[in-house]
């Protein structure tokens, strides 16, 4: 309690360069509380506060872009400002931009006067607790940020307020939320319990502490893991992975895009940050064993989840619901990067110091935003038009709506992992990261060559409905928001793939400078 | 000269791209359909410049660059992705020149065949020219990953070709083929992976290399030899993954079922380019790839491999004989000649690989006729169904006349195409029982028991492949003769003969499937000689 007492006694105001680095996270308070503050000036506010909400996120993307970045701890310690925070927040703005405009492009026209400034104030909110998330270096802080990302998301799940299923999905996301939460809660205060500090790094840190008194490694290892019960709920790591199809299906198609990718990034990253700190400190002392043992079982929850996630989805006919298992398989996937991460430490740096496993996972998360984002973008203009999420509706698409069709092929082969797209960049360089090291990590490397294999077939069940079998309802309406923001990623993704280069040295300063 | 040197080849893979680009803003049908054709003439015409720009006047035979003289040459080499040391390379060789040129005339007379497409013309053409530009790619790639990138990019385009324009079942045989080829490409892709790690590690250099020719260079193999984890564990293994790659691709039993479903719902041009192009990648990444780059494996595997090619060889050509439907007979008859090019190649003689080389440019030519023949017919009939045809040779003469050339370049007649690479093969798989071969020294070394038996196997898997011949002529004749002869049939009588568009798809694979067969030393001359021999020099 010695941290909280001394932040409350003595009075505390941050410096400019401590503020800086968090330029992004001060623009999305101030856009909340515009948008909260909107609906007492304007009648009709669906549309005001979308603009609102979009200027946002563009201002603070901007912000993370021109701000200068003070590598280290901020705020005492609460949190941390380093290349792999400000990579992260650049995405997660830019991808909960495209949210907006896919909001825009769809739900825009549902939604009842009057609730957009609860929307975007709860989607704002998740985003600035995922931002906080990715930068957090104290226990307390931790919890206040997964806990900020995931009410808000909670509500969020449950917006279509008329829609039977989505009160279910808010309820069970809420209920194996909380119940994840206060695992995880507990791990945590057994940390604090056996080091005295809420530090995670820094003079007084846990890893730190690990490293001078050795530390008791089994206790360790079991706080460490109800931890990754809280985080893995939030990456829908198998077997916490129940909730996502139904809460994606039940959700509204947005929503559902935004938690694919920013919660699970998000966490992905919280998780990177916690593995590192613990893995240093592990690897400093004796910790080897407990060391391999959290490597090796993040490893296996990793291969079963993709595996999971990949025959799941084999079945499935609801498209969101199709996507909810892929970003499963795809969360395994990372998972097994992080277990290399566990495994090897810090000990992967090239020359240059970037922390390669983390390049490969920044390198994943920034081809899947683009992946899903347009996928979901695709699937959510055919719903605004079709009503359905059938992908059996999907028939004729090519010749109904030819453009959408067309990126949409980018999208699932991508998300196979084929070239000439970027997924296949993205896979192969964290294929390449595991194979490097040799010895049973080539296992890892067969289960996602095989997973591959299986992905390809649900994946072309899409692209079949769309271009090989006929169809002779009329063509669709796409409007230009969609199709713009679907093209785009196509055109990234392909740009990413030709332009692996650049992509490469950009994530590599990402995953080097002021990282700890 | 120097212009054509650096960028013909390059020129070659992407005009193809450009011209589907064309396809796509073209307005009518008209329009699309001539500048595909235009497109695919002036890709022929520019790869006969090859011929010319070759330098084959070298002695040189080294499987290496050495400017203009070695055995690769017109190499260009960017830089791609640096951080991996991927590079843009290109390069020719006596093992792809023949099959680029093989590939571009294929595509010209695939390009006529596809005149009459007429659902969704644009989208055909242009998935037609991609299709083109990724198989160029792919013989023309001497960077491993670039090689990879452009057998998947084969894929995508050949899946929509049977997915969209295929016959009833074409939903699953384009699933089917896309499902099969990627696991096998999954495979290559450890490999590929794998190489270059152990490359890295094991030569000590700061990176790997994905370079196929150095890989395959002495320098960089005495080194991978030298570790025994690599060389007695590792390469094995590595060596096994991408054959399976190159085998599903080939396609060799057990791993062919793909093919009848690819073949019997492809329309005729794309079974045309399906079996002449798609299928002797397969054969060509065996020669490029899994041969140079593990040559100890490959020699430890050879009765592995001979049998999976005997095996081909033997089945296809008795499930070809229990074929109702003309179509899929001829899709298995590929199994079976492909079968001879996975043979020739597992027994390591300079007769064995030139008569597998030779194989795979006559099966190209043959099948493309066959599947022409077939798809002739079948556009009169709307059936395949090899018992209810007879008699057309009366009705449709002409058809006949060209038919009974491709049918029996297929089977084998002296004179033409299929002979001289069954024959040649043969005469390989017989030469590896003479000393002075290489698997041959290998078993003298290991003692009198050992080549005893080596002996005795080599006997027996030649001796059985030899009966391939008959029963390859067997079903052959039999379909002339259920086809052609017999009485007319009242049902076939109004059926025009071919039309001058047809005519000018199949005689020139007739003319070549003539000239190949007198004068095959050409061939052998001009393109396979020196490559086979720099190849030999691997093992």
């Amino acid at each position: 309690m010695l941290g909280i007492t001394l932040a409350v006694g003595l009075p505390y105001i941050p410096s400019m360069t401590q503020l800086q680095p968090f330029a992004a996270e001060l623009c999305l308070i101030v856009g909340i509380v515009a948008i909260l503050l909107l609906p007492f000036f304007a009648r009709k506010t669906n549309v005001g506060t979308g603009a609102v909400a979009l200027i946002t996120l563009g201002v603070a993307l901007l912000a993370v872009l021109f701000c200068k970045v003070q590598p280290g701890e901020q705020f005492r310690g609460l949190l941390l400002s380093d290349s792999v925070a400000t990579f992260w927040k650049m995405l997660l703005l830019a991808f909960t931009a495209g949210i907006v405009v896919m909001w825009f492009a769809t739900t825009r026209l549902k939604m009842h006067e009057g609730d957009a400034p609860e929307f975007f104030t709860l989607l704002l909110t998740a985003t600035l607790g995922m931002c906080l998330m990715a930068s957090t270096a104290n226990l307390l802080m931790l919890i206040i940020a997964v806990e900020m990302a995931s009410l808000p998301s909670y509500v969020l799940a449950g917006f279509r307020k008329t829609h039977r299923l989505g009160a279910e999905a808010s309820l069970k996301y809420v209920l194996f939320g909380a119940a994840t939460s206060a695992v995880m809660v507990y791990g945590l205060s057994l940390l604090y319990g056996m080091f005295g500090t809420l530090q995670m790094d820094g003079p007084a840190g846990i890893a730190a502490t690990i490293a001078r008194q050795g530390g008791p490694a089994p206790l360790l290892l079991f706080s460490m893991m109800a931890v990754i019960v809280g985080i893995g709920f939030k990456i829908s790591a198998v077997p916490l992975h129940f909730w996502c199809p139904d809460v994606f299906e039940g959700a509204s198609i947005e929503v559902s895009a935004f938690l694919s990718v920013a919660s699970k990034g998000a966490a992905i990253l919280l998780l990177v940050r916690l593995c590192m700190i613990v893995a240093a400190a592990m690897g400093f002392r004796d910790g080897q064993v407990a060391l391999s043992l959290l490597a090796v079982t993040l490893g296996v929850i990793g291969a079963i989840t993709a595996t999971v996630g990949n025959t799941a989805a084999f079945t499935q006919n609801n498209i969101k619901r199709l996507l909810a298992w892929s970003s499963i398989a795809h969360a395994g996937y990372m998972l097994c990067g992080v277990s290399l991460l566990v495994a090897k430490g810090s000990d992967i740096v090239t020359p240059a110091g970037v922390n390669l496993p983390v390049q490969a996972l920044l390198i994943y998360l920034a081809v899947y935003l683009f992946m899903n984002l347009g996928a979901f973008t695709v699937a959510a203009v055919i719903y605004r038009e079709t009503g359905s999420e059938d992908i059996r509706e999907y028939a004729g698409m090519s010749r109904r709506a030819p453009l959408l069709a067309l990126t949409m092929i980018v999208f699932m082969f991508s998300l196979v992992g084929l070239p000439p797209f970027a997924g296949f960049s993205a896979k192969l360089n964290l294929m390449w990261r595991l194979a490097e090291n040799g010895s049973w990590w080539w296992l890892l490397v067969g289960v996602i060559a095989a997973n591959t294999v299986f992905s390809l077939y649900y994946y072309s069940r899409v692209v079949k409905a769309m271009f090989l079998t006929p169809s002779d309802k009329p063509a669709i309406q796409t409007g230009f928001a969609g199709t713009g923001l679907a093209l785009i990623c196509a055109v990234m993704l392909l740009a990413m793939f030709f332009g692996f280069s650049p992509f490469n040295e950009m994530t590599g300063i990402a995953a080097s400078m002021g990282l700890r | 000269m120097e212009f054509l040197d650096k960028y013909l080849l390059s020129i070659l893979i992407f005009l193809p791209l450009v011209g589907a680009a064309l396809t796509l803003v073209g307005k009518d049908r008209n329009q699309v359909r001539w500048t595909a054709l235009i497109t695919t003439l002036v890709t022929f015409v520019l790869s006969l410049l090859l011929l010319a720009t070759y330098n084959w006047s070298s002695t040189n035979a080294n499987y290496d660059y050495a400017s203009n003289h070695g055995v690769v040459q017109m190499v260009t080499r960017l830089n791609w992705i640096p951080a991996f040391n991927i590079q843009y390379l290109v390069g020719i060789d006596g093992l792809s020149l023949p099959l680029v040129l093989l590939s571009t005339f294929v595509c010209v007379l695939a390009c006529l065949a596809s005149w009459n497409i007429d659902k969704m013309t644009k989208g055909y053409f242009a998935l037609f020219l991609m299709l083109e530009s990724g198989i160029l790619g792919v013989f023309l790639s001497l960077d491993f990953f670039l090689f990879y990138v452009f057998f998947e990019l084969s894929l995508l385009p050949m899946y929509f070709l049977i997915g969209i324009w295929g016959g009833p079942r074409k939903e699953y045989a384009a699933i089917k083929f896309f499902l099969y080829t990627l696991v096998g490409s999954v495979g290559l892709l450890i490999v590929l992976i794998g190489t270059w790690l152990y490359t890295k590690q094991i030569t000590g250099l700061p990176t790997g290399s994905f370079d196929l020719i150095y890989l395959a260079s002495a320098g960089v193999q005495g080194k991978l030899a030298s570790n025994p984890y690599f060389f007695n564990t590792v390469a094995p293994i590595f060596f096994l993954l991408a054959m399976l790659g190159f085998l599903i691709k080939v396609p060799a039993v057990p791993f062919h079922t793909w093919l009848p479903d690819a073949h019997v719902e492809a329309p005729t041009p794309i079974s045309m380019i399906l079996a002449a192009l798609l299928l002797k990648m397969g054969g060509y990444g065996i020669f490029r790839i899994a041969y140079p780059l593990f040559p100890e494996a490959a020699k430890h595997f050879w009765l592995l491999i001979a049998i999976i090619g005997v095996v081909s060889i033997i089945y296809g050509a008795l499930c070809a004989m229990a074929q109702t439907d003309f179509k899929k007979l001829v899709a298995y008859s590929s199994v079976s000649h492909m079968g001879y090019v996975v043979l020739g190649a597992a027994m390591l003689t300079t007769a064995g690989f030139n008569g597998a080389l030779f194989m795979m440019i006559s099966h190209g030519i043959t099948s493309a006729m066959m599947f022409f023949i077939v798809g002739v017919v079948y556009e009169r009939a709307h059936h395949r169904d090899l018992n209810r045809f007879g008699g057309l040779a009366t009705t449709m003469p002409v058809y006949t006349g060209l038919s009974t050339v491709g049918m029996f370049a297929n089977l084998g007649l002296p004179g033409l195409c299929g002979f001289i690479g069954e024959l040649m093969v043969l005469l390989g798989s017989f030469a590896a029982a003479k000393p002075g071969t290489i698997l041959y020294e290998r078993f003298a070394a290991m003692g009198p028991a050992s080549l005893q038996g080596y002996l005795t196997s080599v006997y027996t898997l030649a001796v059985i492949a030899c009966f391939g011949v008959v029963l390859t002529a067997a079903y052959m004749l039999w379909t002339i003769q259920r086809v052609y002869f017999g009485p007319e049939k009242p049902e076939y009588k109004s059926f025009p003969d071919m039309t001058a568009r047809e005519i000018t798809v199949l005689t020139p694979l007739a003319i070549m499937a003539v000239l190949l067969g007198v004068l095959p030393s050409v061939f052998f001359f001009m393109f396979t000689d020196r490559t086979v021999e720099a190849l030999s020099k691997l093992f």
